[in-house]
């Protein structure tokens, strides 16, 4: 039977926990390089953080947005925000320029309108988004995450909480490491990218762990924490691998279309941005957030006790549903090490549940 | 549940949902796009020659949190432009009354004393030699008006009195602004009623207990104990100092309240004045220089291309959907429609009411509320397959699986409705206009879930495209489930 079959089925017995301390290791290591970036290349600001200049002109060629746009891409200005207004003006945001690049712009802006050079004027213009707005949004950030660690800690429990978040760090710093090395601007759209795959990550997590919860009920007494983790994922991966799926799909022709389409500059780095973080936030739920709370509640006293109680049973015959692809152990030692985390990993060749039927 | 009820909530829950969306579009509402995606109107506001850089942040900042209050015109976009002007766009708005009603007024605010108070007359056009020069020789009012000038003559609101007032106690700059309250007793008569609480700066709060102090020493019933509240030159409110309050003392400033008095509508009159005294509380005058309309910022062709990719991605969705799920994938693509619909007519209504306008961060926010409310489908059908793989008939597998879907449902989008409250409360801004598409989109996701997924799962499971064929339910479960005719399973090794 295939893997795809299998996986279509639900009936996988994928060790998540033993894959992810290799994967473990990849993720810190695009932590380490995101942030090492962001210090060394900034994220490139866009107009609505930063400023720039504004350049109004009047319309006497009566020139529409493409045509301005396709002038001020000929000058590199691709990313310039070009609006019209309703007295004949065009009015074009830049970010701020040195005197050539500003010479140009105004000689462009005057040849696209059909005006002398001398009418046209350039000024100065401040952040729509300035430190203000800015402020309030890293306040709600800031509150909202406490609120949903609370909130987790509420239904769930602490642990999971702290292992949601530092998967939510996890995504948002590799998303912002990208921009970064991308080099492309950061708008208030990519913002909003961002705190977009906040949610959607937060949202992934929360359904895995939910399963676990649920699963600790139904299997605590027979098997370690690892096996119950291992278990809710191989459970929930086809939901995990059709939901992903089905987001990415709008997102990812809308970086499709915004590519090929011109001007659509905003639309191609605000869906770089959320494909980015959805696939990352998936991920993350899988293989960083589930992965880490195995390992961390693995050095509890209780589900030590599990692992020393699910080995000497596997001395006799109670199968285990995990790690079928794992090499198993000839018998179970007197004594465990006391951090039974290699034990999903080494467990004994789990015999399947049910005899497969056709 | 039973045929009946389910059939029942499915039509009814349908019928809402197209029907009223359907309703709203016959009547030719649609959702008011934001400034980048269809534009608005545009005022630049100039302050005076050599305005400084920090005036002009705190003007816009004010002028930020004016408009947010006033609730009309949802996420303007407000930038310093130049050395001394301010740019506004307000998107959603199509004519310029409402954008200039929606920036308000900005003339600086002061607070005088009144000198003695007269009925508009022709009498005043003929000034005397003991009036100031910029006197308007056809109004007989002062213009322009200094607020520091020694004696002005300026009109109340409706042009029926004139209020001479000597130079300004206070400015704007000395306020932080004010708050409408209902007070149960202690109005005119002991009874209750509509108050204006006015905040100072620490500095403002000193001026205004020695500027009350000193009016305090004028005899009960005099003009002069008054005080006139000035903006834009005109008294907008002139209430006098209370008979009980000491001269040495004045009052004091955290505990000063502006009563409204008799009134056909007090609390009107309260909001009124208290908007006065925020917006009021800008640092310095602006002139509207410009006000045009302006065209969306994103343009319609980045605009139709993002429509065209939207489809797509549809499309592709719905066929993943159809094609992994079967039948259910169709439940899950009409779900989308009802879902789509509910979501799209709550957008409408906010913006015929509160003028919430969609931008492309709010469009964001129904693409991911799409991978949202996509996803509970998924969870939920996840579900009957692995109830399905336990061994369980069919029928109890539906019905066994729905309360554990919706459990997980109800927690990832309590998640993200906390998300979507936060930010909506705490941010401004176009993080604003994304937070609440997502926030109503969770909420809309659950009722769906509950009122159209389950009965509509319910009835297919029900009916013949339960069991038979490879579009079934059935079918979407792969092979491995036994039927519920099947009295014994057949094992087959593989």
């Amino acid at each position: 039977m295939s893997v795809f079959t299998r996986m279509y089925r639900g009936e996988t017995r994928f060790d998540f926990v033993a894959i992810s301390r290799k994967t473990l290791i990849v993720s810190a290591a695009l932590v380490a390089v995101s942030l090492l970036l962001l210090l060394v290349r900034p994220l490139n600001l866009s107009i609505d953080f930063t400023g720039g200049v504004i350049v109004t002109v009047q319309n006497e060629a009566d020139a529409d947005i493409t045509e301005v746009r396709s002038a001020l891409a000929g000058i590199g200005q691709a990313g310039a925000r070009v609006q019209l207004t309703g007295e004949g003006y065009i009015l074009i945001q830049t970010e701020s320029l040195d005197s050539n690049a500003q010479d140009l712009l105004v000689l462009t802006a005057a040849e696209v309108a059909g005006t002398d050079v001398n009418e046209v004027t350039l000024d100065a213009v401040g952040p729509t988004f300035g430190a203000e707005v800015t402020h309030a949004a890293i306040q709600a950030l800031v509150v909202f995450l406490f609120i949903v660690a609370l909130f987790i800690t509420w239904r769930f429990e602490w642990k999971m909480a702290l292992t949601a978040l530092a998967a939510l760090f996890h995504d948002l710093a590799i998303t912002a490491g990208l921009f970064a090395a991308v080099g492309f601007s950061v708008t208030p759209a990519t913002v909003i990218a961002l705190l977009t795959i906040l949610g959607y990550s937060l949202y992934d997590t929360v359904v895995v762990f939910d399963k676990v919860t649920e699963n600790v009920d139904l299997m605590h007494d027979r098997y370690t924490y690892t096996d119950i983790v291992n278990t809710s994922m191989n459970q929930v991966l086809m939901r995990s691998i059709n939901t992903s799926l089905t987001s990415l799909l709008p997102v990812g022709s809308l970086l499709f279309v915004g590519s090929l389409a011109f001007g659509a500059e905003t639309l191609k780095e605000f869906a770089l941005a959320l494909f980015i973080g959805i696939a990352i936030g998936t991920y993350s739920s899988i293989f960083v957030a589930a992965p880490l709370l195995a390992l961390w509640k693995e050095r509890e006293e209780e589900w030590i006790l599990a692992g020393k109680r699910a080995q000497r049973r596997r001395g006799g015959a109670v199968p285990v549903p995990v790690a079928a692809e794992v090499e198993p152990v000839a018998a179970a030692p007197v004594v465990p090490p006391p951090v039974s985390q290699t034990q999903g990993g080494a467990a004994a060749r789990a015999p399947r549940k049910r005899k497969k039927r056709r | 549940m039973n045929r009946k009820r389910a059939l029942v909530t499915l039509l009814v829950t349908v019928a809402i949902a197209w029907g009223s969306i359907g309703a709203m579009l016959l009547a030719g509402w649609a959702p008011k796009l934001g400034l980048d995606l269809q534009g608005g109107f545009s005022v630049v506001l100039v302050g005076p020659e050599g305005t400084d850089a920090d005036t002009l942040e705190t003007a816009a900042q004010i002028m930020r949190r004016r408009i947010a209050d006033l609730g009309a015109v949802q996420e303007p976009e407000i930038s310093v432009q130049g050395e001394r002007a301010i740019i506004v766009q307000l998107p959603g708005v199509e004519d310029r009354e409402r954008a200039l009603e929606a920036v308000g007024t900005t003339g600086e605010m002061s607070f005088r004393p009144v000198l003695n108070l007269v009925q508009a007359s022709p009498a005043l056009t003929e000034p005397d030699g003991d009036h100031p020069d910029n006197l308007d020789p056809v109004t007989g009012l002062s213009d322009p008006d200094d607020v520091d000038s020694e004696i002005a003559y300026l009109p109340d609101e409706d042009g029926l009195f004139v209020y001479i007032v000597g130079p300004a106690f206070l400015t704007g700059a000395d306020l932080e602004g004010g708050r409408a309250a209902f007070q149960p007793t202690g109005g005119p008569g002991g009874a209750g009623g509509w108050v204006v609480v006015p905040e100072f700066t620490d500095d403002g709060g000193e001026k205004f207990r020695s500027a009350t102090g000193e009016l305090a020493g004028y005899p009960v019933g005099s003009p002069q104990r008054q005080l006139a509240i000035v903006v834009d030159g005109v008294v907008g409110s002139a209430p006098a100092v209370a008979a009980d309050v000491n001269p040495a003392e004045g009052l004091d400033p955290n505990q000063v309240v502006i009563t409204i008095g008799a009134s056909d509508e007090p609390q009107a009159e309260a909001e009124d004045l208290a908007s006065i005294l925020n917006y009021g509380a800008l640092p310095t005058t602006f002139e509207r220089e410009r006000v045009e309309s302006v065209s969306a910022t994103l343009g319609s062709d980045s605009l139709r291309a993002g429509l065209i990719a939207g489809l797509i991605g549809l499309l592709l969705v719905a066929v993943y959907m159809i094609i992994y799920y079967r039948i259910l994938g169709v439940i899950a693509v009409l779900g989308l429609t009802v879902f789509g619909s509910i979501l799209v007519g709550a957008l409408i209504l906010l913006g015929e009411t509160q003028g919430t306008t969609l931008t492309l961060a709010g469009v964001t926010g129904i693409v991911v509320s799409v991978g949202i409310t996509l996803d509970s489908y998924i969870v939920y059908f996840e579900r009957i397959k692995e109830e399905c793989h336990s061994g369980r008939p069919l029928r109890p597998s539906v019905d066994h699986a729905y309360p554990g879907a919706f459990g997980t449902i109800l927690k990832g989008d309590t998640v993200t409705f906390l998300a979507a409250v936060l930010l909506w409360l705490l941010a401004i801004g176009p993080v604003k206009g994304f937070a609440l598409t997502l926030g109503i989109a969770t909420v809309i996701d659950v009722i769906v879930s509950y009122y159209y997924t389950r009965p509509s799962t319910w009835i297919v499971a029900h009916s013949p495209l339960g069991e038979d064929g490879w579009f079934s339910i059935r079918g979407a479960m792969g092979k491995g489930t036994k039927r519920d005719t099947r009295p014994e399973p057949v094992e087959v090794a593989s």
